[in-house]
């Protein structure tokens, strides 16, 4: 379980997180949705250490992340994958490359039978042909660099996985394939999966769960479902001004 | 009117780099801990050490040629007025082993290498791989930093040494073809100023270069921000650190020369 309790975070001299609590329970899809420049990356990036909070505690099963030694950060970090919004791909490695890095440091030393097998299966799971694993990331279009980056999160089979805007910056198809993707992906690999977006067809699309973001706190938080009928005037505003996309 | 603060910029010049000295620091200590598993280094540092040395090659012994055969002249035309010939081959041995061969082959792979790590590293870091990297639990000074620090101050030591040697060749071939001086006068000239100091000198000098080198690069491109105009500047601000790092490098360790003799 994931417990965000009371994180403040002041960047560039402005309050961008103002107390966010928020807990991620186990196996569910939880979206965080909110206008640009809201700290929804910002946030995610407190799960893993990227950042530390000026106030307040992230807990990532038990373990505090802001206080925690090398050894305590490392073990979260084992639990914890993360897909960046620009794919942060290894440009110098293949993607053969890019797939071992998804996995602990060592792992595949006297195992390279296994590996190759994890990695044709994380190829399987984001639906890309074994082809694509000699080929750098230059050469692959942006949905399927998309698509390297969540086989690089699955690979290692973490516990968590942290999709930072998973559809920004891709065409409508690309980016209802990728909603698709990471709804079967969260369900085969039974990872708890927390997605960034300000797509708000993405967050009802993917989320058992959605957190709204709100002038640096949690304004609303429930069911999609509660979430489309509640009164909340945040809520309201951000739903009523979001442009649609279909999924179908 | 406010009478303005002449101390404010000195002021914040030496706060900025007491800031990078203090990170510079931090960063050679990490670097200096994670020596202790070259297993996990090993593979990517031959593979640096190809690109920094092998492919280096070429052009630094072309610095080494040209920069013998006007060390040949030079010495020839100021130095050897009423003065035994044989001057000339030691002043090209002395001044291609303890500063021409060292110092001129830390600026080439200053331009051609410590662009490269600032530029590529740079890129990393505005492109979220370095993130990328801390989140798969890995840590990028044994993954980027100590690969690329240990094949710099390794293979400096051949190249300099082959800068040295190619430099004293091109002054024999010129001090002979061009300048007049028969073979042994030039063997005799070397032979004379010849001594294990020199070289010895020429070998520290070569591992604190390439130490320089592949250090600066590595922090000031892990310290890159602002997109590509930032790895731009990240780039030409390498440059700059080594070479100035070079001239003071040079300067201080002047005496240990001294204590070799």
């Amino acid at each position: 379980m994931i417990r965000i309790i009371g994180v403040h975070k002041w960047l560039g001299g402005r309050p961008v997180l103002s107390g966010v609590d928020l807990d991620v329970r186990e196996g569910e899809t939880l979206a965080i949705m909110g206008p640009s420049g809201t700290g929804k990356s910002v946030l995610l990036k407190h799960i893993v250490g990227l950042f530390d909070p000026d106030a307040g505690d992230i807990l990532v099963d038990g373990i505090s992340v802001p206080s925690a030694d090398r050894t305590e950060m490392a073990a979260v970090r084992t639990k914890t994958a993360y897909v960046f919004q620009n794919s942060a791909l290894f440009d110098s490695m293949t993607v053969r490359g890019n797939l071992l890095m998804g996995l602990p440091p060592g792992f595949c030393r006297g195992r390279a039978a296994k590996c190759e097998e994890l990695v044709r299966t994380a190829l399987d799971h984001v639906n890309l042909e074994p082809e694509v694993l000699t080929l750098l990331p230059a050469e692959l279009s942006g949905g399927m660099q998309r698509r390297v980056a969540i086989a690089r999160a699955i690979i290692g089979k973490r516990r968590y996985v942290l999709y930072d805007e998973p559809t920004t910056g891709l065409d409508p198809v690309n980016a209802t394939r990728i909603n698709r993707l990471i709804a079967r992906v969260s369900e085969e690999v039974d990872a708890t999966s927390i997605v960034v977006t300000h797509d708000v067809e993405s967050a009802f699309f993917l989320a058992d769960r959605i957190a709204l973001l709100s002038d640096g706190v949690v304004a609303a938080e429930g069911t999609p479902r509660q979430l489309r009928e509640t009164d909340n005037r945040a809520v309201r505003e951000f739903l009523d001004a979001a442009p649609t996309r279909g999924h179908e | 009117m406010k009478a303005p603060n002449l101390l404010a910029a000195p002021g914040r010049s030496a706060r900025a780099a007491a800031l990078h000295a203090g990170r510079a620091g931090i960063l050679g200590i990490a670097t200096i801990r994670a020596l202790a598993h070259p297993r996990r280094y090993a593979l990517e540092t031959v593979q640096h050490a190809k690109f920094i040395g092998l492919d280096s090659l070429p052009l630094v012994l072309l610095m080494g040629a040209l920069s013998g055969a006007v060390m040949a002249q030079q010495t020839m035309y100021q130095l050897s007025q009423g003065l035994p010939r044989e001057i000339v081959a030691g002043g090209v041995v002395g001044g291609m082993l303890t500063e021409l061969g060292p110092v001129l082959t830390a600026v080439v792979l200053a331009g051609r290498v410590g662009a490269a790590i600032g530029a590529e590293l740079g890129t990393m870091k505005v492109t979220n791989q370095i993130d990328a990297l801390l989140t798969m639990g890995r840590d990028p000074v044994v993954e980027l930093v100590v690969p690329r620090v240990v094949a710099g101050t390794l293979i400096l030591i051949p190249l300099v040494m082959l800068a040295n040697a190619m430099g004293i060749f091109s002054g024999y071939v010129t001090s002979v073809g061009i300048l007049g001086l028969s073979t042994a006068e030039y063997v005799d000239g070397a032979k004379g100023y010849y001594h294990h100091g020199a070289l010895i000198f020429s070998l520290v000098k070569a591992v604190a270069y390439g130490f320089a080198i592949t250090f600066i690069s590595s922090h000031v491109g892990l310290r890159a921000s602002g997109g590509a105009a930032g790895v731009g500047r990240t780039a030409t601000r390498a440059v700059v650190a080594i070479i100035v790092s070079i001239m003071v490098l040079d300067t201080v360790l002047g005496p240990v020369y001294k204590t070799l003799t």
